[in-house]
């Protein structure tokens, strides 16, 4: 039963005056005659009353208003582990109303500096964490841009290696050009050759013939001259036959004159006769041996002829051999410039398909050329990102660390606090 | 007027009047005489007569490029004998007086007579007797 303290006051001169006037009552009841007893009895009976009353009235006051005091004082000294804790009463008053404020603040002081705290230390660790993860950041993005710039490096140097590249592609098709016409003029001299060749075979064919009829009639002649030699033979037989009779006759015209002298005087005529037949005889074998000087000189110019004619033959059929040669040579001088007309074109197509692919090369080259531009620009933009986020990041990580410092400090601030028994070491 | 038959040994041109010779055969057949000197060359049968044959050219020591080749056979008045020459050439008629002494030497070795001279050849007239008796002496 809630009793106010100026209600207990009332009670208390209630209880005060009602024991003066019940001793008042009592007195004459204990049998003390004497008046001043009988006052001083009442008097000190409710003095006796009046000061026990007030001696555990104030008694009890005085304790709970310590209390509370004493909690006063730790709440603001920090110390917010305890509750205030009055004495059992069965008739509360308002210093158990003060108590329940007490407590009450207590508790939401308490409430509210574990949030602080435990806020502020999680501000704090992630302020580092932040503060860490900003350096990690900064030292990455330090790496990054290394490695922008090498990158961009890498790019301009890759920029002049493409524009070797490409000046070499252009030398090669150039080349390739080149070998294409080259190619094209060995193609045509080929056509020349062939030609050339076959005129040069036909005409090979065409000596043959002629080389051929030649023979035909050479070896006519040789034989016509053997012929005719054989037949110079006979006639030198028969100029023999001829000398020989002359010779005879002329031995039986010299016996005749012998005869003839030794018949003296008759004989004379036949010694005549004798004499012419001796005359015709000498100039038969003079004829005889003029026609054997001809036909001696016919015969050895017969040989000449023939001869000639044998070694007409033989170097005919050299000839023959050498256009037989010849015309060999012709076909093969045919058959090599046919097959380097073959070698010629296709190493035409050829160059002409690699001149094709030069183009194409050099415009793939162009456009890789095109990229790297583009990405060594993009790298120099990334280079400038990296670098503000560079800066950013530094920016953010002293910001972190300030912030970190901010919740060291409010930490700190509300470390004075002490929220329960066992934490108070904190 | 004397006629001379001129024939030829070897390089040598001589003489021979014709009233000492029988016949000139051509090449006649000749056959082996054994035990006889080189310079008889055999002997010919001429229409039945066995004659020997000379060859002169080597009896008389000229040098000559081939064997004879004609055969004189000289009268049987002067000797039966058959002179072998190079060639016969022909039948000329000489004046014995326009004959030239011959040296006693080639009379003695050689036959000769005397020399004559015909158409620029020096003619050695053949002294035949002397032959036919330095053949006998042999």
């Amino acid at each position: 039963m809630r009793i106010g303290i100026s209600h207990k006051f009332t009670m208390g001169f209630i209880i005060v005056v009602a024991s003066i006037v019940g001793l008042n009552l009592l007195v004459p009841l204990l049998g003390l005659d004497q008046y001043w007893w009988h006052q001083l009895f009442s008097v000190t009976g409710a003095l006796l009353v009046g000061l026990v009353m007030g001696a555990l009235f104030s008694r009890i006051f005085t304790n709970n208003i310590r209390i509370l005091r004493e909690a006063a004082e730790r709440i603001s000294s920090g110390d917010l582990s305890q509750t205030v804790r009055l004495s059992e009463t069965l008739f509360p008053d308002e210093t158990y109303d003060l108590g329940q404020s007490l407590n009450k603040v207590n508790d939401n002081l308490r409430r509210l500096v574990g949030s602080v705290r435990e806020s502020s230390r999680r501000v704090a660790d992630s302020a580092k964490g932040l503060s860490a993860t900003a350096e990690e950041m900064t030292a990455s993005s330090h790496d990054l841009s290394n490695t922008v710039e090498q990158i961009s490096r890498g790019a301009e140097n890759q920029a002049d290696t493409i524009e070797k590249t490409t000046r070499l592609i252009r030398e090669m098709a150039m080349n390739t050009e080149l070998v294409a016409s080259s190619a094209h003029k060995v193609s045509e001299a080929v056509d020349l050759s062939v030609q050339t060749a076959q005129q040069g075979g036909e005409t090979a064919r065409q000596t043959m013939e002629r080389m051929m009829q030649i023979l035909s009639d050479v070896e006519k002649s040789g034989a016509q001259v053997v012929t005719f030699g054989a037949r110079v033979q006979k006639i030198g037989k028969i100029v023999e036959v001829i000398n020989n009779v002359a010779q005879k006759t002329n031995l039986l015209a010299l016996n005749a004159t012998i005869e003839a002298a030794r018949a003296g005087e008759y004989g004379r005529g036949f010694a005549v006769v004798a004499e012419e037949i001796r005359k015709l005889a000498d100039s038969t074998t003079e004829s005889a041996g003029e026609i054997s000087s001809l036909i001696s000189q016919i015969q050895e110019e017969g040989q000449g002829v023939e001869r000639s004619l044998r070694s007409s033959i033989d170097e005919m059929a050299a000839g023959k051999k050498a256009i037989d040669l010849t015309s060999t040579a012709f076909a093969e001088i045919i058959d090599t410039a046919l097959n380097t007309q073959v070698k010629a074109t296709s190493i035409a197509e050829l160059s002409q398909r690699q001149i094709e692919g030069a183009n194409e090369m050099v415009a793939a080259v162009d456009e890789i050329s095109q990229v790297v531009s583009d990405n060594a620009a993009a790298t120099q933009e990334g280079s400038a990102a990296t670098q503000q986020q560079s800066a950013a990041m530094e920016e953010m990580a002293h910001a972190a660390q300030d912030l970190a410092t901010y919740a060291e400090n409010l930490l700190e601030q509300v470390k004075r606090f002490r929220l329960e028994n066992s934490t108070t070491a904190d | 007027m004397e006629q001379v038959l001129i024939f030829r040994l070897g390089g040598e041109w001589f003489g021979l009047e014709i009233s000492r010779i029988q016949e000139i055969v051509e090449e006649p057949r000749l056959d082996y005489v054994p035990r006889s000197p080189d310079w008889l060359t055999g002997a010919m049968n001429l229409h039945g007569s066995i004659i020997p044959v000379l060859d002169l050219a080597l009896y008389l020591g000229i040098a000559t490029m081939a064997p004879p080749g004609r055969v004189v056979v000289l009268a049987p008045v002067v000797a039966i004998l058959a002179i072998g020459v190079s060639d016969v050439y022909r039948i000329v008629r000489f004046a014995p007086e326009t004959f030239l002494p011959s040296a006693e030497e080639d009379n003695r070795r050689h036959h000769i007579a005397a020399l004559y001279e015909y158409e620029g050849l020096v003619i050695n007239m053949l002294d035949v007797v002397s032959l036919s008796a330095s053949l006998q002496s042999i």
